[in-house]
């Protein structure tokens, strides 16, 4: 349904997107998931045309969308970041607009509207004007927007960006309702969010493609074996003993150690398999009588990709935690309602 | 050229929506009220000093009055029509639905001429008032008000290549307004030069172009001139947008 090869988009000697592939096929949901300015919102504009490539191709439903763009155009609906509409009109007003520059046949625009406003659960606010809409409202008249012209594929930047929790959930289970039925493809900086609604997921971070994979295997790829590297004082032979002892079934410690002399010091470096493994090595060494000086893991370029990701979606906000902290039946409140 | 229809139509829409259309109609009847009141003023106490046969000749082109608010006002009307578009996203959603440049240029500028229409709409009523106290060459009167079309559609088209090109409205009204000064500018060197300059300057002139309207005549090379003048903004307006997807 949609094929990306090679995309590329540079500013000067910049480049914004780097050589990005991937494809989408159809009845799929696929997230575009990267942290903020990885070039998500650049690269929607390309696939759209409404930004020109610095090289690459796009396919749309077969259609070469560079050299056909407004037939390619045809062939989706897109929401743009921030879902951009004309406030002063009203939200059939709007459509009505829409649909008529999407080309759908007059006789047709009615049930057009009328469709594409269920389908986004919107039908309540057809006769408002728009610049009183709430931010979730204007999304979904955003989506219905996309929907006019029943396209196979749905393009969204950033569905969900910008609401409250409610309304954040009740999108999701709108577009996981198109599962099967239509083609989407979603940009978002948020895991949870591909998580909850993907089928698949491409990363993207500074302009270039690090990963693809259905969430769930991302998942468990991020519980994979990775290298913790530690100082000691001791020797290498009582680190090799104390490590090596325990059990690896037990404890997953013992593999792939390396273990280096530097004066009264011993650097080391040993494969885990999970987390937990690092407690494991940290009473294993202490058990042995031997001092711990330095313990840390190696970063993987995923999984601090992942931890920028996943720690994105309740930045903590500092002013909230000192309230909570002056107002003590607040904050017993506040863990009460976590607890449940 | 349905998209190009479509994009006239809201775009009407949302400015009669606004209460800026109705301000800016307000103000326009003023300042052509004044011109037509100074006109009448004229001609019932001096008539032969009029310098014109009728008061219809002098208002349509004969008084600075005519002039001035035309170098306001279409700077007005034409900054937001993609200026705005930019500035609040919507140009996004716009360019990526099936229309061409052309037909989102062409559909503004439709819009622009439209409401430039409304503008003058009422004035017909000084016709009628006038033909109730002299003789009114109905021929005169329409040509004259194919002049004000033609005038408006060249000046119309710089202010739609400005909004084309400006980042935001206040930009766009402030190029237009100079490069409309300017070109009105050129029409006052004609009484300066001489010879070949001169005739230059008064083919290229809003003045003398308003003029020769005025007195019934139509004459094509003013009408080309203008014609001209139009496609060749509005042509570079949609190459601007064409250029914008791939420079930003």
């Amino acid at each position: 349904m949609l094929s990306v090869r090679s995309l590329t988009k540079r500013y000067g000697a910049t480049a914004v997107v780097d050589g990005v592939d991937f494809e989408v096929a159809e009845g799929e949901i696929v997230g575009f998931l990267g942290p903020n300015g990885a070039g998500k919102s650049t690269t929607l504009k390309m696939i759209t045309g409404f930004l020109a490539p610095t090289a690459g191709a796009v396919r749309v439903n077969g259609i070469d969308a560079l050299k056909h763009p407004r037939k390619a155009r045809r062939s989706f609906g897109y929401m743009p970041e921030g879902v951009p509409l004309h406030p002063e009109l009203r939200v059939h007003e709007y459509l009505r607009f829409r649909a008529e520059l999407k080309g759908v046949p007059s006789r047709k625009i009615g049930d057009a509207i009328e469709r594409s406003l269920d389908q986004a659960s919107v039908t309540d606010a057809e006769n408002r004007i728009i610049r009183q809409l709430s931010k979730g409202y204007r999304q979904r008249v955003g989506l219905a927007d996309a929907l006019l012209s029943d396209p196979p594929l749905l393009i969204l930047d950033e569905p969900s960006s910008g609401l409250d929790p409610n309304q954040i959930r009740y999108v999701r289970e709108l577009i996981r309702d198109f599962s099967g039925k239509k083609t989407v493809f979603l940009s978002t900086h948020i895991l949870p969010e591909v998580e909850a609604t993907c089928d698949r997921v491409v990363i993207i971070n500074k302009g270039k493609k690090v990963g693809e994979g259905d969430p769930r295997s991302l998942r468990s790829e991020r519980k994979q074996a990775f290298f913790v590297r530690f100082v000691g004082i001791g020797t290498t032979a009582a680190f090799r003993e104390a490590l090596q002892s325990a059990s690896y079934r037990e404890t997953g410690l013992g593999k792939e150690l390396e273990l280096e002399a530097d004066g009264d010091r011993v650097r080391g470096r040993l494969q885990v398999p999970d987390e937990d493994a690092i407690d494991a090595l940290f009473r294993a060494i202490a058990g042995a009588g031997l001092t711990l000086r330095e313990l840390g893991g190696e970063a993987r370029s995923l999984e601090s990709l992942f931890t920028e990701l996943t720690t994105e979606e309740a930045p903590p906000d500092p002013v909230e935690d000192e309230e909570e902290d002056d107002e003590e039946l607040d904050d017993v409140e506040t863990s009460e309602e976590d607890d449940s | 050229m349905r998209a190009g229809w479509a994009i006239c139509k809201r775009e009407l829409r949302s400015f009669f929506v606004s209460p800026v259309a109705y301000a800016l109609l307000v103000a326009w009847l003023l300042c052509c009220g004044g011109n037509y009141g100074f006109v009448a003023n004229i001609y019932s106490s001096q008539p032969a000093t009029g310098g014109s046969d009728n008061p219809l000749t002098m208002f349509f082109g004969g008084t600075l009055l005519f002039f001035l608010p035309l170098l306001v006002f279409i700077p007005i009307m034409t900054m937001r029509l993609l200026a705005q578009e930019r500035a609040e996203g919507t140009l996004e959603a716009l360019l990526t639905s099936p229309v061409s440049e052309r037909a989102v240029v062409l559909g503004k500028y439709g819009a622009a001429l439209i409401f430039w229409a409304a503008l003058w709409a009422p004035t017909l009523i000084y016709v009628w008032i006038t033909s109730r106290f002299g003789d009114v060459d109905l021929g005169v009167v329409a040509a004259s008000y194919v002049g004000v079309l033609a005038v408006g559609g060249f000046y119309l088209a710089i202010g739609v290549l400005m909004s084309a090109l400006a980042p935001n409205q206040v930009v766009a009204a402030t190029m237009t307004f100079l490069l409309l000064v300017l070109l009105f500018g050129i029409g006052i060197f004609q009484f300066m030069a001489f010879d070949l300059t001169r005739d230059v300057f008064s083919y290229v002139s809003i003045w003398t172009h308003m003029q020769d309207f005025a007195k019934g005549v139509v004459d094509t090379r003013a009408l080309v001139f203008d014609a001209t003048a139009a496609a060749l903004m509005i042509f570079l307006a949609i190459r601007t947008l064409e250029w914008r997807r791939l420079t930003s």
